[in-house]
């Protein structure tokens, strides 16, 4: 019983991390991984899945954002002022601004698209283990992916500065 | 090569292929610099999320997010609610023996009662169970099927609650004094918010029950009903217009021999 804690908590970061991508709020993100841990806490004895946890848990994850985006638009959107666009200047930091644009595209994504991509692209999730997480058929997947990545492409422009790998 | 699609490509980027797979498609970038570009600005997307966000699962995490921390919490809540449901039952317990003392020579059959008392007592034990809630799981429904049927001499099924949010966790088979055969069979479920509802399932007892019967113990409603062949008595701390709901829908799927649910 004290492994599944363990494999639990050894998902922790990464939950936080995807969380984090999904909102861009840090303690909305917070929260949902709190909910998400207590749920899978409460429950890992009678749901314990027979594979790995950590599929498990963002399966719990994705499903409290989803929920927590119905809330959001029963209740209307609160906006956040850092995530309001600033107005497009010439900057010194090319890479920063491609960094930002592209932050405030991922965030135009329908969420199922923007689900998808993250999980893929910053979990590093294979795509059957990503279908199965967000209960899409694998041609979904691959198509939500597809679509997002385009939509991020017209909106970014193709970007210029080949080197975005190194700015950090 | 011409099998190569956006859809390779991007599989290709996001390390979805087996090496051999990977060489073809390298080869066919080689020599078509489009598809390669197309594969550089994939590249580069995905270099930029993870340069977005990655930091984000690097950063220590907070006291509130400490797996272990929010365990202790839920332990100590759960033998809070073991207090207060131990207290329920010692009141629900004074409550039937007084209504016992009381019943005198009212020809009112008391089976009911009893059965009710044997299933929220099963309901109050079996509930706080993570690790025991069930005998067998709700993934061998097929089975426990078979096995409750066999042991309580009737065609049992297993209703599916999801209509009303409700998981199955699965059953077990339970001593009952009062009726024929000495056995019953609790059914256990779980809503979203992690709350319990069992049935309480038995075939129906020689002396003469009253059709339902509902009573609020504490925390928790029991709805009872009877008919030609069994009793059912559901506990779940729901308010009885809900549990009147979900009775319905028990009734109709648990012994489909019987035509109707009679209130």
């Amino acid at each position: 019983m004290a492994d599944i804690l363990h494999e639990i908590e050894d998902a922790v970061p990464a939950l936080r991390r995807y969380a984090r991508a999904l909102t861009r709020d840090i303690d909305r993100a917070d929260d949902l991984v709190q909910d998400c841990l207590e749920r899978a806490i409460s429950r890992r004895r009678l749901f314990r899945p027979s594979g790995p946890v950590r599929p498990w848990l963002f399966t719990i994850l994705v499903n409290l954002y989803r929920n927590s985006l119905r809330g959001q638009r029963r209740r209307g959107e609160t906006l956040d002022l850092s995530s309001i666009p600033e107005p497009a200047v010439p900057a010194a930091q090319p890479g920063h601004l491609a960094l930002a644009e592209l932050a405030r595209a991922i965030d135009t994504l329908p969420p199922e698209q923007k689900e998808a991509l993250l999980l893929v692209t910053l979990e590093g999730l294979a795509y059957k283990e990503a279908a199965d997480i967000l209960a899409i058929p694998l041609g979904t997947l691959m198509s939500r992916l597809g679509r997002a990545r385009a939509t991020l492409k017209t909106l970014t422009g193709a970007p210029a500065e080949p080197h975005l790998r190194t700015v950090k | 090569m011409s099998d190569i699609t956006r859809d390779t490509l991007m599989a290709y980027v996001d390390g979805q292929l087996d090496p051999a797979r990977c060489a073809e498609v390298e080869a066919f970038l080689a020599t078509n610099p489009d598809a390669a570009a197309e594969v550089a600005l994939l590249q580069r997307q995905a270099d930029a999320i993870r340069t977005l966000y990655a930091p984000a699962g690097a950063e220590p995490v907070p006291p509130r997010l400490s797996v272990n921390r929010l365990a202790r919490a839920q332990d100590q809540r759960r033998s809070r609610f073991w207090t207060q449901a131990a207290a329920a039952v010692v009141l629900l317990s004074l409550g039937l023996g007084g209504g016992w003392l009381i019943r005198g020579n009212t020809d009112t059959p008391a089976i009911a009662d009893r059965l009710i008392a044997d299933a929220v007592s099963a309901h109050t034990v079996y509930v706080l169970e993570k690790r025991h809630a069930v005998e067998v799981g709700g993934d061998e429904q097929e089975h426990l099927s078979s096995w409750l049927s066999n042991r309580l001499q009737t065609t049992l099924a297993m209703p599916d609650l999801t209509a009303s949010g409700l998981t199955f966790l699965g059953g077990r088979l339970l001593p009952a004094a009062d009726v024929p055969g000495g056995k019953a069979a609790q059914l256990m479920y779980e809503d979203t918010n992690g709350e319990r509802l069992t049935l309480y399932i038995t075939p129906r007892p020689a002396a003469d029950a009253p059709r339902t019967e509902v009573a609020t113990l504490g925390l928790d409603t029991a709805l009872f009903w009877a008919d030609d062949v069994l009793t059912c008595t559901i506990t779940a701390p729901y308010s009885a217009e809900k549990l009147q709901g979900i009775a319905g829908s028990v009734f109709s799927q648990l012994n489909p021999g019987t035509p109707n649910y009679r209130t």
